[in-house]
């Protein structure tokens, strides 16, 4: 395999995925409590509780430990003078490149959750694609939007 | 300097119109059907049941005005090397084009223009990739149509003039030039009546159609008195299976008679014409169309082979154009929509020299084949499950799904492979048809390999490329390939920009 790219997202996007996996998981618990509070009035068999705290408690763990971790893991990504490189991927790792030349903006996003841990995202967009690398330190996405940007006006080619 | 204005020709506002009556038949069906023909007369109802047809009485007449309105404010003219259109009552909408940005002209003929000789002109610029051509003139005359083509030209190539005189070339060898240029116009590909009819034989269309046909029939059921079908089916039966079989012949004959009419009416006259580095097709019989690509917009090029074609040896070549030909619809050009696969390289060659069409391509490896097929089997075994369940004797025939499936992987891994020469790609795969995508490396816009955890254990990975096309772009995808392999073409990739 070719060697393992260089930067991973940091720390606090872990915690931020967690609480993205937290609220996902809020939403469910609610769908399946009016679950079963229908089930309670309408006397519907009792086996439908299990599977609501069932669903919620799987929903949870996934959501809030297990996907974020992978994910997190699975995380990587290189910005070097011709190309950039990601990689990223739950079940399926997929392992991008972007030739520089293509590139034809890059923007910076930002969130109330990510405003709060000082995080953004960048996405690199392409003349047919766009390509994210999320939480990003706010001070580093800058500087790498910048960075890319100066590196994309390199001679275009014609598309 | 006051330029002179131009105005659409009055039809414009019929078509308009009927265009805005084609979307409104769907939602005016839906009522229709919904009220269930419910306008019993004298009933304390009757208002009631009025008011979703005065509704669309009230919408036709909006349409109708607008339309008229439309054509009434449209104005176009050329003033400052621009294109020039404004329209609007309340609202004035204004859009200048530089002539250097538009890139082609495309031209349809529905058939009111026909019987008047109009033709409408779609204008399409680089930035026009979300589908819609930059300015729609509906519905101008010929003359006026050629004389905005003639009009840009002359812009052009006077800027070019301009600037080739400051280099100090004498304009009259660019006189003789432009003469050649011109000469320069050829025929690639004509389709004729036989190549039409193997065309909708062989055509996906074909399913379509009996898909439509099987709409319809189902919008009716309520009416069609199925009991009594059956009755007579089941005597029919007794009658011996020859009527049966008729009957289905006659199912298909007809399907296929639709398919060839409907294939006529597409692609009556279907012409491929390169004229000074752009391609012109044109083809249709009530509606005619006429497309025009520059070659250099062309990024990527498809050989399609359905299977049914394949096992003839046809083949159709699509292309992948960075402008939208008619808008949403079509944003892949055909460009030869049949051909015996023996006589697809002639062509090709001429049009594409930089590419080399014939390779031996790199097969993924033996051990990759379970790839191909192990993926089906979660959406596969849930169903056979719930087949056996619910219709228990019977439903264990669900099993026999596998069977085909297990072919098309079969299938899907002897096409898949790739071939890498110079600046040249070449993935092949199979969904059904067999693809064979041809592209430059200059075109590729991302290059992806996926793995998932089973793919990484036998060190397998998949490939796959965007191309600009349209709105998201158009994506190739070598599956299972060795893991060297996909290595290989990352690094190719990566050496673009020395």
């Amino acid at each position: 395999m070719r060697n393992q790219l260089m930067f991973q997202i940091p720390g606090k996007g872990l915690t931020v995925w967690r609480l993205y996996g937290l609220f996902n998981t809020l939403v469910v618990a609610i769908l399946m409590g009016v679950a079963g509070f229908l089930t309670v009035f309408f006397e519907w068999p009792s086996f439908i509780y299990y599977i609501a705290i069932a669903v919620v408690i799987i929903v949870g763990l996934t959501s809030i430990w297990l996907f974020p971790k992978i994910r997190w893991n699975h995380w990587r990504y290189e910005v070097r003078e011709h190309e950039i490189e990601i990689q990223s991927g739950l079940f399926i790792v997929k392992r991008t490149l972007i030739p520089m030349v293509r590139v034809q903006h890059v923007d910076t996003t930002q969130g109330p959750i990510l405003k709060k841990y000082d995080l953004s995202n960048i996405s690199i967009s392409t003349a047919a694609t766009t390509h994210i690398i999320p939480m990003l330190e706010t001070n580093d996405a800058d500087s790498l939007r910048s960075r890319i940007s100066i590196l994309a006006r390199v001679a275009e080619d014609d598309v | 300097m006051f330029e002179r204005r131009y105005k659409l020709h009055p039809v414009s506002a019929v078509v308009d119109f009927v265009k805005g009556l084609k979307e409104l038949i769907l939602p005016f069906l839906i009522l229709f059907f919904a009220n269930g023909f419910s306008f019993n007369l004298g009933d304390g109802a009757f208002w009631a049941s009025t008011i979703p047809l005065g509704i669309f009485i009230l919408v036709i007449l909006v349409h109708l005005i607008t339309g008229i309105l439309k054509w009434w404010t449209y104005v176009y003219w050329f003033e400052e090397n621009e294109l020039r259109v404004e329209y609007g009552l309340f609202v004035k909408k204004k859009r200048y084009i530089p002539f250097d940005r538009i890139q082609s002209f495309n031209y349809k003929e529905g058939i009111f223009h026909r019987i008047f000789g109009l033709v409408q002109v779609m204008v399409e610029t680089a930035g026009s990739t979300n589908g819609k051509p930059e300015v729609i003139l509906t519905a101008i005359t010929k003359e006026a149509a050629n004389q905005i083509e003639l009009v840009t030209r002359k812009r052009k190539e006077q800027k070019k003039e301009n600037e080739l005189q400051e280099e100090n070339i004498v304009s009259e060898e660019k006189v003789s030039e432009n003469q050649t240029e011109s000469l320069s116009t050829r025929v690639i590909h004509k389709l004729n009546t036989r190549d039409l009819i193997i065309l909708a034989t062989t055509s996906s269309s074909m399913g379509v159609v009996i898909a439509g046909v099987a709409a319809v029939l189902s919008q009716f059921a309520e009416f069609i008195p199925f009991e009594w079908i059956f009755e007579e089916v089941s005597s029919i039966i007794k009658f011996g299976f020859v009527l049966v079989a008729l009957a289905v012949f006659v199912t298909f004959l007809f399907t296929w008679i639709v398919a060839v009419v409907i294939t006529f009416i597409n692609y009556f006259n279907f012409t491929v014409i390169e004229e000074n580095d752009r391609l012109t097709i044109t083809r249709g019989l009530l509606e005619k169309k006429k497309v025009t690509i520059p070659l250099n917009r062309i990024q990527a090029i498809k050989i399609v082979e359905n299977p049914l074609r394949q096992i003839f040896g046809f083949a159709a070549v699509v292309v992948e154009s960075a402008s939208g030909g008619f808008g949403g619809e079509e944003k892949k050009i055909t460009l030869l929509p049949l051909i015996k696969r023996k006589h697809l390289y002639d062509p090709l060659q001429e049009l594409f020299p930089q590419f080399e069409w014939q390779q031996s391509l790199i097969r993924p490896p033996k051990k990759a084949q379970p790839f191909f097929y192990r993926i089906d089997f979660i959406w596969l075994l849930p169903i056979i499950a719930l087949c056996s369940y619910f219709w228990f004797p019977y439903g264990l025939l669900s099993v026999l799904i596998i069977v085909p499936v297990l072919l098309l992987g079969l299938w899907q891994y002897k096409t898949t492979g790739y071939a890498i020469s110079g600046n040249q790609l070449t993935f092949c795969y199979r969904i059904f048809s067999r693809v064979t995508f041809i592209v430059e490396k200059k075109r590729i816009q991302a290059l992806e390999c996926r793995q998932t955890f089973f793919q990484k254990r036998k060190a397998i990975t998949s490939v796959q490329l965007t191309v600009m096309s349209g709105l998201t772009g158009a994506k190739a995808k070598a599956p299972n390939l060795e893991n060297r392999a996909a290595e290989e073409i990352m690094s190719w990739f990566e050496k673009t920009s020395s």
